[in-house]
């Protein structure tokens, strides 16, 4: 088959002009007629990414909820801890009374319910999932053709860096904490301009190829001999090495031009805190480098973490830190809620605000790098009070390119978190059917957010 | 026999079979019993010995995994994430670099190139057997220098350049999973085919991990080489080697900065509002002052292991004076110093980095800080909190003091199971806040030092120090520490009589750790060989292989 123009004005055609960059990668594939992620022809692939709070949102058993809004549908209201989303509600949808099914596994405590939400499954252990998250399914359908395959950020400042991305259920991923550090992932020596004029490849890459192939033409002597787990945990390593020189083979190529691409200045370094402010300045900084790493193509996919399951947040000059407040605090008898708690939940969840009004604020096309993305929203617990793992708040947010209908409100009670996690995956693209084992196996995708 | 006959058949044909014939019986395949992750110090170690001290290492490392109280444990269970990798690259080839650097090749390049804008695969082999074998700690195998030749001459080919290729080379061994990873290989063991023994190789680098924290030096891979490693006698002589070199000292530095999980004091963070004086000049301070007290004590002095809980004696430095509140007249970084007794202090646990690592940013924690001291000096894990705790009946507390808030807590039956065990030896220490600071009153409140662990009474830090130091659960946890850290894996009640048996010897050495260390080290249970399961062409002895083992009581799956 012949076409009668060059490849880069056809796929303008194919998205009605809309002048969001594409890697040639994708074309060749397109073209190629070989992938079925583009197999409707005429929407681009959206970018997808999680984002992670900890500790819940306000919801007790006397009813006092301060997140769930009453109505359902289009037009939910807009309820005290959400006060932050008001601006961008009409790309934000709303799931509540969704729950963890462990069967018989136990809450393991700021563990169990994120866990489920991502790998399908109630983990046995503390310490890891019983299967990969979904974001890494994600990551192998839509992020291949940019880049980073994804890239992970942790806005925390906890002890540890705080990642919930994981391929063998053991290693979770490393992620970016600083703007700083993100910005010499993304923008640093390596990167390539989209926009420039004067692109040139730069041969020293294809020597750096010849170091990962003499790494790969072992693989099968270091494989002999190995038993299971280490099998699984060597499979990860040459998926690194080949996301490596799926990086390289990119920075040989030139870029496609991303009109929405304008290459930041350098951040400043910031000093390390944990304090509610400090993480939320640290999301608002990290959220804007990202959303222009996304305008400029360098990765579709991404993981956020805002704070960790067992936040160590805290307001400045206050002894207890958050985790404590939510277990401490007593329910005012007057109001039905631990108003403290409350205050808290709005506070982190300003993060979220600007995190999102960060991403729309990048023009893209028609619309925004927000209106081309997905970005899946939840925590721990719902009620963190009690270590609850019903009605765990989630969000999605964006209109994944015009497939999501945004801007509902989905409530069900007591049906599986990994509903949300499927419908995610299916408004991205994702060939996936079911996802989800025992009773959180789901074949049901929620389909009235569904375009 | 006819198998082997057989093959050699099909090879004359040109017919090669799909699968390797079977094993006879007995003649099983080597097989790699463990992957484990090197960690940061252990990089920064081996390429400090490899290529010299001025390398320049600057990259940000997988952050590493701790199971069972020991980074050594879970690095095991990790693997390379794409992020990791990207960071092994980049360090890789600024090590590179740096080795090959145009004043740094005549001394790490082992032979000149007859012609230094062409490929030499002569002396670009001899640079690579030499180097590959001190980072995969085992000669490489010819296909590994090969590939990695072919990766030198390509290289000097496309950049005219021998030393590009080289570099490249280089790169490459350093990003080899053969390098990132421990790879501990078992072999049928001569005097007992139906048994695998760790392979020589694997021996040398479990000791000298365990010993310098870094890969098998020269003389330790010749005793590999030659079998004198599968020697007692061979074993002991590189012991002694090893424990009686000042590197012996980074060992023990690494083992206590794993089981006193000072690696968190990188990452602490603490309120300013709060606590003006913490700064990571000081959380850096904390750490190395731990360390300089442990090893004078234990090492350059052999003094008691339990000593510890109760010597005063340590070292300061200018940040850390400031929250100690005690003068520093030294000209130095560092000065020896000894708390008086009214300072209360009682050891390790009331310096800076246990007390502060194990607080809150804005307060102590007497359940954190009692939870790891059950944890990491007694071997005795708290089990996560049960998630149907009645939390809705806490209710806050007036009290002025954190003993006061905790003992309603304590009343609450939902949560007084736990917290009667983990509060009391962290109330012995409420006289040091969040930092660290001694103070005697809270919100205005006398602070109450008084504790009961188990029946037994003791009021404040030097009780609990005095404590520790009696309780015979105390020295066995370390030896339990040293074993799993070494052998890298999680022990079980099947290794109860052997560390029950080290042990009493530890404690008939005077409790000097280390003895312990070469004791343990010495034993067969130190090389013990687990086959894990699943593995490809599993041998024909795999199942012979555990049932001695079994016997001696060190299985585990």
């Amino acid at each position: 088959m012949n076409f009668p123009f060059n490849r880069r004005s056809f796929l303008r055609g194919m998205i009605n002009g809309t002048a969001v960059c594409v890697a040639l990668p994708v074309l060749n594939r397109f073209l190629n007629g070989s992938g079925t992620a583009y197999a409707d022809g005429t929407k681009l692939p959206v970018r997808f990414g999680t984002y992670f709070w900890g500790l819940g949102l306000t919801d007790t058993p006397t009813g006092g909820t301060r997140w769930v809004p009453s109505k359902t549908g289009y037009g939910y209201e807009i309820m005290p801890e959400l006060e932050s989303l008001k601006p961008v509600k009409d790309k934000v949808s709303v799931f509540s009374g969704f729950r963890v099914i462990g069967d018989g596994r136990p809450n393991l405590v700021h563990w169990s319910g994120h866990a489920s939400i991502l790998s399908g499954v109630a983990p046995a252990a503390a310490d890891r999932f019983d299967g990969p998250s979904f974001d890494s399914k994600v990551a192998d359908a839509i992020g291949t053709a940019t880049r980073f395959k994804v890239i992970d950020i942790d806005a925390s400042a906890s002890r540890q860096p705080v990642s919930y991305s994981t391929r063998t259920g053991t290693t979770f991923a490393m992620p970016e904490t600083t703007p700083l550090v993100l910005y010499q992932r993304l923008f640093g020596s390596a990167f390539q301009d989209p926009n420039s004029d004067d692109w040139k490849p730069d041969p020293s890459i294809m020597l750096r190829q010849s170091v990962l192939s003499a790494v790969e033409d072992q693989r099968q002597a270091l494989m002999a001999g190995v038993g299971k787990d280490d099998q699984v945990r060597l499979d990860q390593y040459f998926t690194s090495v080949r996301e490596m020189e799926n990086q390289l083979a990119m920075q040989l190529q030139k870029p496609e031009h991303c009109q929405a691409c304008v290459v930041p200045t350098a951040p400043k370094d910031t000093p390390r805190s944990a304090t509610v402010d400090a993480v939320r300045a640290n999301t608002k900084a990290l959220a804007k480098l990202l959303a222009m790493g996304l305008a400029c193509n360098q990765t579709r996919v991404f993981n956020f973490v805002h704070t960790a399951g067992i936040s160590e947040t805290y307001i400045a000059g206050e002894s207890k830190i958050y985790h404590q407040i939510t277990h401490d605090e007593p329910i005012d008898a007057t109001l039905g809620y631990q108003p403290e708690t409350s205050r808290l939940a709005g506070l982190v969840m300003q993060a979220f605000g600007d995190f999102l009004i960060e991403l729309d604020a990048v023009k893209e096309g028609a619309g925004t790098v927000l209106d081309n993305s997905l970005i899946m929203a939840f925590s721990d617990t719902g009620y963190a009070k009690i270590h609850s793992i019903e009605n765990i708040p989630m969000f999605l947010a964006g209109r994944a390119g015009g497939r999501h209908k945004a801007g509902q409100h989905v409530h069900t009670t007591g049906e599986s978190v990994t509903r949300v996690s499927l419908t995610a995956q299916q408004l991205v693209g994702v060939p996936v059917g079911e996802f989800g084992t025992g009773s959180m196996r789901t074949a049901r995708p929620i389909t009235e957010i569904m375009g | 026999m006819g198998a082997l006959v057989l093959a050699g058949a099909l090879a004359l044909v040109g017919i090669t079979p799909a699968q390797p014939p079977d094993q006879p019986s007995g003649k099983g395949t080597p097989t790699k019993v463990a992957l484990r992750r090197i960690t940061e110090s252990q990089y920064r170690h081996t390429i400090a010995d490899v290529f010299g001290p001025g390398i320049k290492i600057n990259a940000r490392f997988e952050p590493e995994k701790r199971v069972e109280g020991l980074l050594a444990i879970g690095s095991a269970q990790l693997s390379v994430t794409s992020s990791g990798f990207e960071q092994y690259f980049a360090l890789a080839s600024s090590i590179s670099d740096q080795v090959l650097d145009e004043k740094q090749r005549a001394t790490s390049v082992p032979c000149k190139p007859s012609n230094p804008t062409q490929a030499d695969d002569a002396c670009g082999r001899r640079f690579i057997e030499a180097y590959g074998e001190r980072l995969f700690r085992r000669p490489l195998t010819e296909s590994e220098t090969l590939a990695r030749l072919k990766t030198a001459s390509t290289g000097a080919k496309q950049a005219g350049d021998f030393y590009a290729g080289l570099k490249l080379a280089l790169t490459s061994l350093l990003v080899a999973p053969e390098f990132i990873f421990r790879v501990e290989t078992a072999e049928p063991d001569p005097a007992n085919r139906s048994q695998y023994r760790l392979d020589a190789y694997s021996k040398a680098a479990r000791v000298s991990f365990l010993l310098w924290d870094s890969a098998p030096d020269q003389e330790l891979l010749n005793a590999a080489r030659s079998g004198a490693i599968h020697t007692r006698a061979g074993l002991h002589q590189q012991l002694t080697r090893l424990t009686s070199s000042p590197r012996f000292e980074d060992g023990v530095r690494a083992f206590f900065t794993d089981m006193l999980q000072l690696d968190d004091l990188d990452n602490v963070v603490k309120d300013p509002t709060i606590y003006p004086k913490f700064n990571q000049s000081v959380s850096d301070s904390a750490k190395e002052q731990t360390l300089r007290t442990t090893v004078d004590l234990l090492v350059n002095k052999k003094r008691d292991y339990r000593d510890l809980f109760t010597s005063n004696d340590t070292f300061i430095n200018r940040p850390l004076a400031s929250v100690y509140r005690i003068p520093f007249a030294s000209s130095g970084d560092w000065a020896p110093y000894t708390f008086p007794q009214s300072s209360e202090r009682s050891g390790i646990l009331t310096q800076v980095s246990f007390l502060s690592l194990f607080a809150h940013p804005g307060s102590s924690s007497p359940t954190k800080r009692g939870i790891k001291i059950y944890e990491i000096f007694m071997c005795l894990p708290t089990p996560n909190p049960p998630a149907d705790v009645d939390f809705s009946r806490v209710q806050d507390s007036t009290k002025a003091t954190i003993r006061g808030r905790l003992l309603d807590h304590m009343s609450n039956p939902g949560c007084s199971g736990c917290h009667m065990r983990s509060d009391p030896p962290g109330l012995a220490l409420e006289h040091f806040d969040g930092l660290g600071q001694l103070r005697t009153m809270e919100n205005g409140a006398m602070i109450d030092v008084s504790a009961d662990i188990y029946g037994v009474k003791l009021v404040g830090a030097q009780g609990l120090g005095k404590f520790l130091h009696d309780d015979p659960r105390v020295p066995a946890c370390l030896v339990r520490n040293v074993y799993a850290y070494g052998a890298g894996r999680a022990t079980g009640a099947q290794d109860g009589d052997y560390l029950s048996n080290q042990t009493k010897a530890f404690a008939s050495d005077g409790y000097r750790l280390p003895d312990l260390m070469v004791q343990i080290a010495s034993s067969p249970e130190f090389f013990k060989v687990v086959v894990p399961t699943g593995v490809q062409h599993p041998p024909s002895a795999t199942t012979a292989a555990t049932v001695p083992l079994q016997k001696s009581g060190g299985v585990r799956q």
